[in-house]
């Protein structure tokens, strides 16, 4: 496991008072008591009920003391666990884990640098490419296969994920079918569903629609994950001046009261069933109708959002690696630097959409690199200084004295590979080298450390048994899904 | 020009203050077509181009449809309404499976403040319940929104639907959605496609000419 757990070590950022937070909480519940949220799933309306809830048609009303009951039995910690059953990601607290997004219909193709429609291959080059990243720490789709029957395009996708990389996965699903096929293999990779509760493999992103309302296949998804012990995310995309209130606050705390409607539903249905708090805090641009995910509001909103499920100890879905631009060039850069270190700084924990242009709709693996890249460099940062005998050193600058260098004493050689980090394609060349090595930019250095990690790395094969399972039941189901 | 203060209002969106500006105009002896040419969608004109050109927001821009549907509002009895907005009455929706809803309301907006006449069928609108709503209120225009590449064939069985019922003569049909592109707009037989709101815009009212 990526050890990130360095929490106490440095400030934090943030971005709310201990005052605004209770406010902004007290107009979620009265959000979620007093206007109240259409439920389209009917089992969920009957148990809502029967727990207090006041049902009218489909319009439920949350009393408050069901959000405080399932906040206490909600764990403020999720473990996660590899393909081969290792511990991979603890979920909660300051601790952050990067890895990509789902479903983009374009990607920049790494061979002609063209934007071209996502295919199959494209899932399984980039779950691929992030097993050999250091850095990515979950895989999600990336593509979304267009070259596929669209009903098959999750599972499928979820085959390529689990073939390429022993990395654990974060899952979206077009409804409770395809989704209990996935929970069905994970299932067969632990040897039991209780073992499956215990170490779970993936995780399921789903959403309410803001505003105020829980379409049935969501709450489906919802419940398939409650009654198997698969951590549910339950994130909307509220967008600020279209679906949402276009100030800040109220932003947040519709976002908050949606997020934690599907908090009480989830443990209503199997109270301490593992669970992530978040908003995708989307601004609509008024001139162009584009969703920003780089907005300074969209920042605003996303980092009240990790203030909010701190103060709640709920682990929380975020947001990093992503940018607006149509390519990776410098704004890119500038977006992707500035999201992703936010999310560090705030201890957002599970972050998503590594490798997002476009408003999310392209993807690009040269971008992933870069992000690896940034995040590692910022893991450096963020581990904190250690200031002892050892590292002050008064004795070696006494050894040095006046006029000394600090190149061949014992004390450098000691830290020498470990007091520096090294970047791969960040330059640090002097411009007769740069110039020598080809005169390369940031993507080009990327797209040649992506394709070098194509061609020479292999994942961890899936065990036989495992790969034939795996395909038994995808194939059952693609061939009854017409 | 005798409009210029009614057409200032509407780009301002005073809704009550274009109401009586309206009226003014009709007591001063102009007919409610002239003030609806010259005033009402001459001042809509401009506000399409400030869209376009950035300086207006698209919220301000439906301020200013609302202003001017109340400055309708005064004259509904001289206009005969139905004959204005005959020219283009638009079923819109986003199809079967798909419950994305925030581009489709803004073209709906968009193209009722443009001077169309919008039935909004919803999210999640099967074949046959679009081409029912197309039959029933005998709109010209079918537009279809869909934002999943899972949702997308929709399209295209709902085009077979019209077909089937023989309807499809009787209609433009133009679609949209971020998976939605030309190619996939001419392999439909749709009659166009359009990516983004103001593109909506320019489109349908190009296909009702
Ligand atoms: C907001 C959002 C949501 C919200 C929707 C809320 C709502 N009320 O609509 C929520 C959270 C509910 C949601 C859910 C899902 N979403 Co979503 N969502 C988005 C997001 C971020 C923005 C869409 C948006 O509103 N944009 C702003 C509006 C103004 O733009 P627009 O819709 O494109 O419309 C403009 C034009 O396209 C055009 N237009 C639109 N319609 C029409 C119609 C006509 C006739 C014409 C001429 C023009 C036209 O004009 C509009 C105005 O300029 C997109 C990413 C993106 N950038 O598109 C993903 C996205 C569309 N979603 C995606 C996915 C996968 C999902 C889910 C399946 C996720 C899940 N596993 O649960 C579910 C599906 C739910 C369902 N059954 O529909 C994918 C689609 C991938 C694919 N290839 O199919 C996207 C691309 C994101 C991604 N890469 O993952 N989503």
């Amino acid at each position: 496991m990526k050890d990130v757990r360095n929490a106490s070590r440095i400030g934090r950022l943030q971005f709310l008072s201990d005052e605004q937070k209770r406010d902004i909480y007290l107009a979620a519940l009265e959000i979620a008591g007093s206007i109240g949220m259409k439920v389209y799933h009917e089992e969920a309306r009957r148990l809502l009920a029967d727990a207090g809830a006041e049902v009218d048609g489909e319009l439920v009303k949350m009393p408050r003391y069901l959000i405080e009951q399932a906040r206490q039995s909600v764990p403020a910690v999720a473990l996660i666990y590899d393909r081969e059953g290792e511990l991979a990601m603890e979920l909660g607290g300051y601790n952050s884990y990067f890895g990509t997004g789902s479903d983009l219909m374009h990607t920049y193709d790494l061979e002609t640098r063209e934007r071209r429609d996502s295919v199959l291959e494209d899932v399984a080059r980039a779950a691929r490419l992030c097993d050999a990243l250091p850095h990515m720490d979950f895989i999600m789709s990336s593509a979304h296969p267009t070259d596929v029957n669209p009903h098959h395009s999750y599972l499928l996708s979820f085959r390529e994920m689990m073939r390429n990389s022993t990395k654990p996965l974060v899952m979206t699903a077009e409804n409770a079918k395809d989704l209990r096929v996935m929970v069905e293999v994970a299932t067969e990779l632990r040897g039991g569903e209780e073992q499956l509760r215990q170490k779970p493999y993936f995780v399921v992103y789903n959403e309410p629609i803001s505003p105020l309302e829980h379409p049935v296949e969501s709450v489906e998804k919802l419940f398939l994950c409650a009654d198997t012990g698969v951590p549910s995310i339950y994130s909307p995309a509220p967008l600020a001046g279209a679906t949402a209130p276009i100030t800040i606050a109220g932003h947040t705390a519709q976002g908050v009261a949606e997020s934690l409607f599907g908090l009480v539903m989830h443990q209503l249905r199997r109270p301490g069933a593992p669970f992530l708090f978040g908003i995708g805090a989307a601004v609509l641009d008024m001139v162009t109708a584009q969703s920003s995910y780089n907005a300074p509001e969209y920042y605003q909103t996303y980092m009240c959002m990790v203030d909010m499920a701190r103060w709640l100890d709920i682990p929380n879905w975020g947001y990093g690696g992503t940018s607006d631009s149509q390519l990776l060039d410098a704004q890119a850069g500038m977006e992707i630097a500035q999201l992703t270190f936010m999310a560090m700084m705030q201890g957002s924990n599970l972050n998503h959409d590594v490798g997002y242009l476009d408003f999310g709709l392209t993807g690009s693996l040269e971008e992933i690199v870069v992000v690896d890249e940034f995040v590692g460099m910022n893991r450096k940062l963020f581990q904190g200084v250690d200031v002892d005998r050892e590292t002050m050193t008064v004795d070696t600058v006494r050894e040095v004295g006046p006029g000394g260098h600090y190149m061949t004493t014992e004390h450098t050689y000691r830290h020498l590979r470990s007091a520096q980090w090294r970047p791969t394609v960040l330059n640090r060349y002097g411009y007769e080298k740069w110039e020598a090595e080809g005169s390369k930019d940031l993507r080009e250095k990327a797209g040649d450390k992506a394709r070098k990690l194509l061609a020479e790395h292999e994942p961890s094969a899936l065990p036989e048994n495992l790969s034939r399972v795996l395909d038994e039941k995808v194939n059952r189901f693609t061939d009854r899904v017409a | 020009m005798a409009f210029d203060k009614l057409i200032e209002l509407v780009q301002v969106g005073d809704g009550q203050q274009v109401a009586a500006e309206v009226q003014k105009q009709l007591d001063a002896g102009n007919s409610a077509p002239t003030i609806l040419n010259d005033g009402l969608i001459a001042a809509m004109d401009i506000v399409g181009e400030k869209m376009e050109s950035e300086e207006m927001f698209i919220p301000e821009v439906l301020r200013s449809a609302k202003a001017m549907e109340q400055g309708l509002a005064v004259m509904k009895d001289e206009l005969a309404l139905d004959d204005v907005q005959a020219s283009g009455k638009v079923v819109i929706g986003t199809v079967k499976g798909d419950l994305h809803d925030i581009g489709k309301n803004l073209v709906s907006m968009l193209l009722s403040s443009a001077g169309f006449e919008v039935i909004d069928a919803g999210i999640n609108v099967a074949p046959d319940a679009f081409v029912a709503k197309v039959e029933e209120t005998g709109a010209n225009f079918l537009a279809m929104s869909a934002l999943l590449t899972t949702t997308m064939p929709m399209m295209k069985q709902t085009i077979a639907e019209l077909e089937q019922r023989g309807l499809r003569d009787r209609v433009k049909v133009i679609i949209g959605g971020a998976p939605v592109n030309q190619g996939y707009a001419d392999e439909l037989g749709a009659d166009g496609y359009a990516s983004d709101a103001g593109a909506a815009i320019k489109l349908a009212k190009s296909l009702r000419a």
